[in-house]
């Protein structure tokens, strides 16, 4: 196989960025979770300012959709990889780049690219909200600990995009990858963790809630948050790993 | 130079294709014909490097399509349906694949202008017709300007004058010199198109040479196919 050259790569790189761009589903999916997320956290903090004000963790509320706010970023991840087989576009991919595992691996980059900023806005506009309305009631945040735990919650909601593109890859039909991911994110993840307590930290959703949950006295921190960051990146390399693979392999 | 060489593909425990060989020259319109089902796109797709051949190869210059150095300018393929995602503009879709290929802006709207669908260019792929999807196809075919053509049921939804532009077309192209491979299931519009037929039935060719080989005691080349393609397979010319 020849080996494409850095300025090939480049190329491709750039066309996957231009398929996302001009995907019209793509920011529809961007901005109604960013409607969604402030909503939710409009909620939740509505019901802090009404808890025991004082001694809130403005974090803790704005961050509180993060459950939630996941859903968004499954979504967005599974049409980066099914929006290929939509309209049999995928033959036209690998005429124009037949080398698949270099294809597949530049549209995950491309992918994290648009994830990582959208994750840290949308993230970030759920805490910032909550700021705005406790600020003279919560206890006062210290800017590390802010800008920490975003960026934990943005590596979180990237490795579960790449994650959910990797399964989307594996599928290749957008509604069975949305329902595989939606059911075990919402329903099986947790009822397995009554039942599973010895293992249930190491699992991609609550390995990675110790990447951006706020430090607490009253919660025993059986992950530290790089831990819990290593097993997410863990999971999402198995699952890219995985689909690379099968990608290579499988008849178009 | 399309090579098809002793090209085997199983899908299950069913045989899709059992040892096909063709060659697709350049300067000629190769037609490649056979009933619905009969092996056309399977070899268009393994040619292509989207499928796998189970055994035998299919190289393009010599070359599996994989290997070579710039796909877009060698080959120009166009699939059955549209290649397209429906909610992308036509003119959005030929520019990642540019860009892919590392062809500039201007070489998209070239094309447009060849297939004529630059006032189409800025409606969302879902909108177009059968015709229109299939001038896209031929436009993202033609962006690399490659020297061989692949077509999988070119002429299928185009309206008369569509047919009638995409013959004149391909007659062109080859007459400069390139290779232009193209199946389809409709003989009456390939006889006037074609130099050399291929016809497949079962997964096995049952005819390869000229047309007027082909052709050879029939009236016309449909009636060839027929008496070729029906209960009897006959042997290869």
């Amino acid at each position: 196989m020849s080996v494409p050259s850095s300025r090939k790569i480049t190329q491709i790189l750039r066309a996957e960025l231009d398929k996302l761009v001009t995907l019209p589903l793509t920011w529809l999916t961007l901005i109604v979770t960013f409607i969604l997320n402030l909503l939710l956290a409009a909620a939740f903090t509505s019901a802090g300012l009404q808890g025991a004000a004082g001694t809130q963790s403005i974090l803790k509320i704005g961050l509180a959709s993060m459950g939630y706010l996941q859903a968004g970023f499954i979504i967005l991840g599974i049409l980066a990889t099914c929006s290929e087989y939509t309209g049999g576009q995928i033959r036209t991919t690998l005429t124009t780049v037949p080398w698949r595992g270099l294809q597949l691996s530049t549209k995950y980059l491309a992918l994290a690219i648009i994830t990582i900023p959208a994750a840290f806005i949308i993230a970030a506009s759920g805490v910032l909200y909550a700021f705005i309305r406790m600020r003279d009631t919560a206890v006062v945040i210290e800017i590390d600990t802010m800008i920490k735990t975003l960026v934990g919650a943005t590596g979180y909601l990237t490795l579960t995009t790449l994650l959910s593109a990797a399964i989307g890859a594996l599928l290749r039909r957008t509604t069975p990858a949305i329902v595989v991911l939606l059911s075990y994110y919402f329903i099986v993840s947790p009822l397995s963790r009554d039942f599973l307590p010895s293992i249930k930290n190491y699992f991609p959703d609550t390995a990675g809630y110790y990447m951006y949950m706020p430090p607490s006295s009253d919660e025993i921190n059986v992950l530290t948050p790089m831990q819990g960051t290593g097993i997410s990146m863990l999971w999402t390399l198995i699952f890219i790993t995985v689909a690379i693979v099968f990608y290579r392999k499988r008849d178009a | 130079m399309l090579t098809i060489n002793n090209l085997v593909k199983h899908r299950g425990n069913q045989e899709i294709l059992s040892g096909i060989s063709f060659k697709a020259r350049p300067g000629r319109v190769t037609g490649f014909l056979g009933p619905n089902g009969a092996g056309k796109s399977s070899t268009l797709r393994i040619l292509l490097g989207l499928d796998r051949a189970t055994s035998g190869s299919a190289l393009i210059n010599g070359k599996p399509f994989a290997e070579l150095h710039n796909p877009l300018a060698t080959v120009g393929a166009a699939l059955d349906g549209f290649g397209a995602h429906r909610m992308r503009t036509g003119r959005a879709h030929l520019r990642w694949i540019a860009r892919a290929a590392g062809l500039s802006r201007s070489r998209v709207e070239e094309v447009l202008e060849i297939v004529g669908l630059t006032n189409a260019a800025g409606k969302r792929v879902g909108n177009y017709s059968l015709g229109m999807g299939r001038r896209l196809g031929i436009a993202a075919a033609l962006l690399g300007d490659p020297k061989i053509l692949v077509l999988d049921e070119p002429v299928n939804g185009l309206d008369p004058e569509g047919i009638r532009w995409i013959r004149t077309f391909l007659r062109e192209r080859a007459q400069s010199g390139n290779t232009v491979l193209l199946s389809s299931h409709l003989m009456g519009e390939l006889a006037e198109t074609v130099d050399d037929v291929v016809i497949i039935k079962h997964g096995k060719i049952v005819a390869d040479g000229t047309l007027e080989e082909v052709t050879g005691n029939h009236h016309t080349l449909e009636d060839a196919f027929f008496a070729l393609t029906s209960e009897h397979t006959g042997d290869v010319v």
